[in-house]
């Protein structure tokens, strides 16, 4: 009976996510299809909790739907206001929809087959049983930080490559006059709510859901919500800072790996014995550096004197 | 009755096409961004499908972390691409200002 | 000393993180990190030679648990062409940039791409290739978009989409992989894939992802505006060892781990694929009218070659002749790494002396720059297929394995291809050598066209002499599967 009921609340799940990613990339208006994202990266968050990956459906709903959000929506009003059309023929429509059929049916059975033949031993066992000498008891803290961390170094390269890239392409964003009383006023209590969880969840990520990443996401989304709510609160920022902090945050990182490669003979290879407290460091360090990053993702902006090494931060002003 | 890491893993194939689809039509770049992303999150969910383990059993932690490295890779590669086309929509109106004002 | 598998990845990854806030010394901290992974890469292959292939798990977790960093014969030839290109380029560079904001943006990013370089060749992970290869694709894009013109931008848009896509296409192919046999790591998987419905199509998706990465016809599009309007030692670094490695990948797969799965005749087909890249590419090369244009062009034919291989590869029994056809692939990925690094760094100059780089304008170069025009005679060569240079004896055995495996209808390809090769080559040295004003000046050895003259004396010449070395170090350690 149970099964039945969960059978059921699934295929509503699924049907709903369908229909959203649909309606998202059929949609003829820009703004249309950005809302719906969002409320789609939310319901994929509801599906990872209802997965039992509460870790990713904080991360989903964080930056998946929120700061993912905030970029794409801040997008818009940069983007002409042209409706969404496709400019194929019918031809190539035609061929395009054969061909992603063709893939769909010849995917579904290759993943049918795969869960048949798989005798459903995955890796959970091997974590499991490494678990007590990983410092952390959150699986999959100690999956990221441990047992793969050098994904996730290269992860935070990727990063800060992006960040990079946006450092160099524009201007700062220009001051939006969207503000309002209501949204100060929201802001002086929820920024340092988020600041506050964004440290909880730092803390907790060793045996609970949460983590670096969350918790960096968290704090962007703080600073994200300082700038809408006081929007020339960017001159205030110290954007050196900030650029010194996501370096700082990786480079720790990269040091920790080379004293353990020093101490142990190989790179990232922790001592058990202190491995939760370098886990605690390495996650401090890497919710400082997604922080910084994501807020500078949004922000944006070149700052003046970067190049010749001054700290003087001024910030350009766009023209419009 | 379809077992639920079926039932996820082929939503997740259905959103991987339904992404793809729309990337191959659309050559504009926010509608293609949001496109791949929804193919990424199809992705994901076939990675999650396949680690759930059931109510009771523990998942399997292992596509968990990737999935989330994943989610920041996605993250970061929408912003670059968004400061690109912001980019090149400044050069562009850049060109036709400086063309007004050579016609006048 | 297996730490300097480590130090060719931390290196260049420190040296990014530092030079992006003590930018004033960029450049030095740039050479000099390049040029320690130089050594170190030497030292993998030294090692590789002496005592064969190794795999390095990373933080001593079982294969599986955690990440495992491999080097064998193919990665470490491959990884040691990889830094001499990136150190010469990094050479060029210093000198390229007249803008320091624009030099102080190239730097970080420079040493990034060597980073994703590095760890992709090194890789032994599923996933973890695919976090390298955003990466690569990243800076790559970053940088090509660093040119700021609205080309480079189109470009680096469309470098990007496209990238993003052959990536996500590859992660598919990865997670139904990971759903058939739950585990990521290369030998491990080398060991169990069969062939089955779940193989074949994860192959298939991982395939057509690193298609897309390596630009074969007809998933090329993208790849000669991104080549030809990135600055000039991008251009080298993306035309002789980005679209390189993803084809170093589909090599991995196809070879080691998806042995069993794949066909002759997808092998065929990807051969096709291959033949006509050759011929529309080379065809295209001899009508463009930029020497960057055409040099992009260039690598689209020559990629088509390498894929001419698979078919041939997969058919030889193994053996000798096998051998001597992989061998003969390695070869031709050298030299065209090498020459069209070359030939890059040579278009570079002169866009920096002529302010421009249209074939048909570049009259009396040959008088003003002797040295950058005979680089390029030199590079022109290694793309003909002239001896001595490497690409001869590739192209020499790569007729005589079609003969071999009875698939002589690749001859033909190959012969007009290198008609074709010879017509733009020469079209380029006929212009330069013609009349005309150019500079105005002789330049006689200036100090930027020395690293390209490097690359295209390995091309031309240490290559080809060199080969027999190549071939025992291939045929003992081919990889470490044993193959």
């Amino acid at each position: 009976m149970i099964e039945i009921l969960w059978f059921l609340v699934d295929s509503m799940l699924v049907l709903l996510l369908l229909a959203l990613a649909w309606t998202t990339c059929s949609s003829r208006d820009v703004m249309r299809a950005v809302t719906l994202f969002i409320a789609m990266g939310l319901l994929l968050a509801i599906i990872w909790a209802r997965l039992k990956a509460p870790d990713l459906a904080l991360a989903e709903a964080i930056i998946g739907a929120g700061v993912s959000g905030a970029l794409l929506l801040s997008a818009i009003s940069d983007y002409p206001s042209t409706a969404i059309t496709s400019h194929r023929s019918p031809l190539m429509h035609g061929i395009i929809n054969t061909f992603t059929l063709a893939l769909t049916i010849l995917m579904s059975w290759a993943v049918w087959h795969g869960l048949n033949m798989s005798d459903g031993v995955r890796l959970s066992e091997q974590v499991s049983s490494q678990i007590p000498v990983s410092g952390v008891s959150n699986p999959v803290t100690a999956v990221l930080l441990n047992f793969r961390a050098y994904d996730t170094l290269l992860e935070l390269a990727v990063v800060l490559t992006a960040v990079l890239a946006v450092l160099i392409l524009n201007d700062k964003r220009a001051d939006s006059a969207a503000s309002s009383p209501l949204l100060r006023g929201m802001t002086r209590w929820l920024v340092p709510l988020l600041v506050v969880t964004s440290g909880y969840l730092l803390w907790v990520g060793a045996h609970a859901p949460g983590g670096a990443f969350q918790a960096g996401a968290m704090l962007a989304a703080a600073m994200i919500l300082l700038q809408l709510a006081y929007p020339s609160i960017h001159r205030g920022f110290n954007l050196y800072l900030l650029r010194v902090l996501l370096v700082a945050g990786i480079f720790t990182f990269v040091l920790v790996g080379l004293w353990m490669m020093s101490a142990n003979d190989d790179f990232l290879a922790y001592t058990p014995a202190w491995a939760g407290t370098l886990i605690l460091i390495i996650e401090t360090a890497a919710t400082i550096s997604i922080a910084a990053a994501l807020t500078l993702a949004y922000i944006g902006g070149r700052p003046t004197g970067w190049e010749t090494g001054d700290h003087v931060i001024t910030g350009k002003e766009d023209a419009g | 009755m379809i077992s639920t890491q079926l039932l996820y893993s082929l939503a997740g194939v259905g959103l991987f096409a339904i992404g793809l689809r729309a990337t191959l039509l659309h050559h504009l770049l926010l509608p293609r961004l949001l496109a791949l992303n929804v193919c990424g999150a199809g992705v994901f969910l076939i990675f999650i499908a396949v680690a759930y383990a059931g109510i009771e059993g523990m998942a399997d932690p292992v596509p968990h972390a990737l999935v989330l490295t994943g989610i920041v890779v996605a993250v970061s590669a929408t912003a670059m691409a968004l400061a690109l086309g912001r980019r090149l929509e400044s050069k562009e109106s850049e060109t036709m200002k400086s063309e007004a004002m050579k016609d006048e | 000393m297996s730490n300097a598998i480590i130090w060719v990845i931390m290196v260049p990854f420190l040296g990014s993180l530092v030079s992006i806030i003590w930018s004033r010394y960029a450049s030095l901290i740039a050479i000099i990190s390049n040029l320690a992974a130089l050594i170190a890469s030497t030292v993998i292959l030294t090692q590789v030679y002496q005592s064969g292939p190794f795999i390095h798990e990373l933080g001593g977790w079982q294969a599986g648990l955690g990440i495992s960093l491999r080097a064998d014969a193919l990665s470490s030839i491959l990884l040691v062409m990889s830094m001499t290109v990136i150190s010469a380029a990094t050479f060029y560079a210093s000198t390229y940039f007249t803008d320091a904001a624009k030099r102080a943006r190239f730097w970080p990013l420079w040493l990034m791409l060597t980073v994703a370089l590095n760890a992709l060749l090194l890789s032994g992970d599923l996933f973890n290739l695919y976090v390298t290869l955003e990466l690569l694709g990243l800076s790559a894009v970053a940088l090509t978009a660093l040119s700021d013109n609205r080309a480079a931008l189109q470009a680096a848009i469309r470098y990007l989409s496209i990238g993003l896509l052959g990536s996500l296409v590859f992660l598919a192919g990865v997670a139904l992989v990971y759903a058939g046999y739950g585990t990521l790591d290369l030998a491990a998987l080398a060991k169990v894939v069969q062939a089955n419905p779940l193989s074949q199509v994860a192959f298939g998706l991982m395939t057509a992802g690193l298609l897309i990465k390596s630009a074969l016809f007809p998933l090329h599009f993208w790849l000669p505006s991104a080549h030809a309007s990135a600055p000039a030692p991008v251009s080298a670094a993306l035309s002789a060892l980005v679209v390189k490695v993803a084809v170093y990948i589909l090599l991995r797969l196809w070879i080691d781990v998806f042995d069993l799965v794949l066909t002759p005749a997808s092998a065929m087909l990807l051969g096709t694929l291959g033949a006509i890249a050759v011929i529309w590419g080379s065809w295209q090369a001899l009508q463009a009218q930029r020497l960057k244009l055409m040099a992009a062009y260039s690598t689209v034919a020559q990629i088509g070659y390498l894929f001419i291989f698979l078919p041939l590869i997969v058919v030889l029994p193994e053996g000798t002749l096998q051998d001597a056809a992989f061998t003969a692939l390695l070869l031709m990925a050298l030299t065209h790494g090498f020459a069209k690094s070359a030939f890059f760094l040579s278009a570079g100059v002169i866009q920096q002396y002529c302010g421009h780089d249209r074939i048909a304008e570049l009259g009396g170069t040959a008088r003003a720059l002797p040295l950058t025009i005979f680089v390029i005679a030199l590079s022109g060569v290694a793309l003909i297929g002239l001896p001595p240079s490497g690409s001869f004896l590739g192209k020499w055995y790569l007729i005589s394995s079609s003969f071999h495996a009875g698939q002589w209808w690749w001859i033909p390809v190959i012969v007009v291809g290198s008609i074709l090769a010879t017509a733009y080559v020469f079209r380029i040295l006929g212009h330069a050598f013609g009349p005309g004003e150019s500079i105005g000046r002789v330049l006689n050895w200036g100090r930027e066209e020395i690293p390209a003259l490097m690359l295209a004396l390995i091309a031309t010449l240490i290559l080809g002499f060199g080969s027999a070395e190549l071939w025992d170090l291939v045929a003992q350690h081919g990889d470490t599967t044993g193959n």
